[in-house]
């Protein structure tokens, strides 16, 4: 279906959803977190990516696709998987570098893409908390490259975090990663939000394109970062969705609407 | 030897005051029943280990535990009344916090029985700087930074599995999170299972136990013991329901009052929760089956 034709009505959401899935290639192993990654990656396995496999960090590794889970486990992301396992097993597949695609939802993401999952303020006398990293720590620290996808405030996108749950590129100094011990060659690759797509140059974070088909503008998206953004030589208006994406994301993927505009359905409507 | 034994016995047995507690089921087929019987007998002073179990919720809000390890847990206040509660009362634990891998390797090198085991998550982050259990060394061979987490040796582990015989020999399958290691790592045992199967049963597909008999301390026959969460072949659960029920104020006390201190075991709070959500609820949660083509052995 042409891009143009009608009967695509869709929300900034949607958009963060597809701008996930093109991120996705086929045969890619990709290791996803809860939330939209989980939107994102089923789409892209309805579309192009039918030979990607996903990894669910409870110890599920599966090729077909599978009802959109209402948490990490359930026995719908379970069922007729291709191995079930422990989180032991799947985490070591990524240490030994197996795993090439992370997709994971943040608190906060940096200038350096340092991702905080953990606390806002003081460590010990917080401001905001979190529960904290769960998996996606060992998301970044294996992936050959990571996606990251949150909406986008000012408050979520500080020039650095008060708590690095997840190393990105930490102060932006060239192979400060592999020094602190890290993995080479991996690390956030694309930050997603609901205004533009970010990509990292020398570790820095810049911005790649824009959301213009839900009517995002460059000064919305440089109010809503904490520091003077750079801005990509080649920036983009970001590829919409077509009808066809858009169709799949509502009849297939999320057919019982369990995510609207982006956020979990409150449970008593389910 | 059998070692069937009650709920009741089995945690006023193996669970004391001050033990660090690990408990399985990572999101899938935790042991919420003998969860509430450790609330239910207020065992006190306990370090929790686990990953994502739903129902441990209580044992933080009724102020049974001194410190938690973990790699997720809600912490806020505002969110959680069970946290808020625990504060109130000057009982809310210290959180030691991981990866999930983290954790999953702690576990590990308690079940391998050395002191630490390198790996290549956690370091970068600040984690390090909050959490002494997780460090940087040198590798010996070649010099190269690397991260390490010391062991943890639980003293008791609890596991609830689908099918296990008299003498403790489990099986559990479906996702299985951090079970293997966190209850090989475990000191003592305790297995609850839906149902009690015969030895040739487990031996007909040997692969598939968890931890052997001679491993495990009590056997405990519970059959929705892992509910609200679902259990692979058995029932989806109704975590969502359960969040927002405990999650705020009223909904916590009425069912800790009602469903944990008001009832003397888990069978007398299944009559209770049918009682409460409709004669037809459990049967909602049903699944339609699959079954594998199964095994061959002998010879």
């Amino acid at each position: 279906m042409n891009r143009d034709e009608a009967n695509m009505e869709y929300t900034a959401a949607d958009q963060m959803v597809v701008s996930g899935a093109h991120q996705i290639r086929d045969n890619d192993v990709i290791y996803v977190g809860l939330g939209l990654p989980f939107l994102s990656t089923l789409l892209a396995k309805y579309t192009h990516a039918p030979d990607s496999t996903i990894i669910i960090e409870n110890g599920i590794v599966r090729t077909t696709v599978f009802p959109l889970p209402t948490a990490t486990d359930t026995l719908g992301s379970q069922t007729m998987s291709d191995q079930l396992t422990g989180l032991f097993y799947v985490n070591c597949l990524g240490q030994a570098g197996h795993i090439s695609t992370g997709f994971i939802g943040a608190g906060q993401v940096d200038r350096h893409g340092n991702v905080n999952d953990t606390v806002v303020g003081d460590y010990l006398n917080p401001v905001h908390r979190w529960p904290g990293s769960g998996g996606a720590n060992d998301v970044m620290s294996f992936c050959r490259r990571t996606i990251i996808m949150l909406r986008q405030s000012r408050r979520r996108f500080p020039e650095k975090v008060d708590f690095i749950t997840c190393p990105g590129y930490l102060e932006g100094i060239p192979g400060q990663r592999e020094e602190a011990g890290l993995l080479w060659n991996t690390g956030p690759s694309m930050v997603i939000t609901d205004l533009g797509c970010y990509v990292f140059e020398d570790g820095e974070m810049v911005v790649k394109s824009i959301h213009t088909g839900v009517g995002v503008t460059l000064n919305q998206v440089k109010a809503e970062v904490g520091w003077d953004i750079r801005v990509s030589p080649d920036l983009e208006e970001t590829t919409p969705p077509t009808g066809e994406e858009i169709r799949i994301l509502r009849e297939k993927v999320d057919p019982n609407k369990i995510w609207v505009g982006g956020k979990r359905r409150p449970v008593g409507e389910d | 030897m059998s070692k069937v034994m009650t709920m009741k016995e089995a945690v006023l047995r193996y669970v004391k005051s001050g033990d660090i507690l690990f408990l399985s089921g990572m999101q899938h087929g935790e042991p919420s029943a003998a969860i509430h019987e450790i609330v239910r007998q207020k065992i006190d002073h306990l370090t929790l280990v686990s990953c994502l179990v739903a129902t441990s919720n209580l044992m933080v809000g009724e102020g049974l535990i001194d410190k938690v390890l973990t790699g997720y847990a809600n912490q806020d206040d505002k969110r959680s009344y069970a946290i808020a509660k625990a504060k109130a009362m000057n009982r809310l634990p210290v959180f030691e916090e991981y990866s999930h891998f983290g954790v999953s390797l702690a576990l590990f090198a308690g079940q391998m029985g050395i002191p630490f085991i390198p790996t290549r998550c956690q370091i970068g982050s600040d984690m390090l700087k909050y959490n002494e259990n997780i460090k940087t060394i040198k590798c010996p061979f070649t010099g190269e930074k690397t991260g390490a987490v010391r062991a943890i040796v639980p003293d008791v582990g609890i596991i609830h599995v689908q099918r296990a015989d008299a003498e403790g020999n489990c099986q559990k399958w479906g996702s299985v999170g951090v079970d293997q290691e966190g209850i090989n790592a475990s000191r003592k045992v305790i297995a609850t299972t839906e149902r009690i199967v015969d030895s040739e049963v487990i031996r007909r597909d040997p692969n598939r136990t968890t931890i052997p008999g001679f491993r495990v301390n009590a056997v405990v026959e519970q059959p929705w013991g892992a509910y609200p969460m679902h259990l692979a072949g058995c029932y989806n659960g109704d975590m969502w329901s359960y969040y927002m029920e405990t999650g705020p104020q009223e909904g916590y006390e009425t069912y800790v009052e009602q469903l944990v201190y008001g009832v003397n075991d888990w069978n007398e709070y299944l009559e209770k929760m049918s009682t409460l959500k409709g004669a037809d609820y459990f049967d909602r949660l049903s699944i339609n089956p699959i079954l594998s083509e199964p095994i061959i052995t002998g010879y």
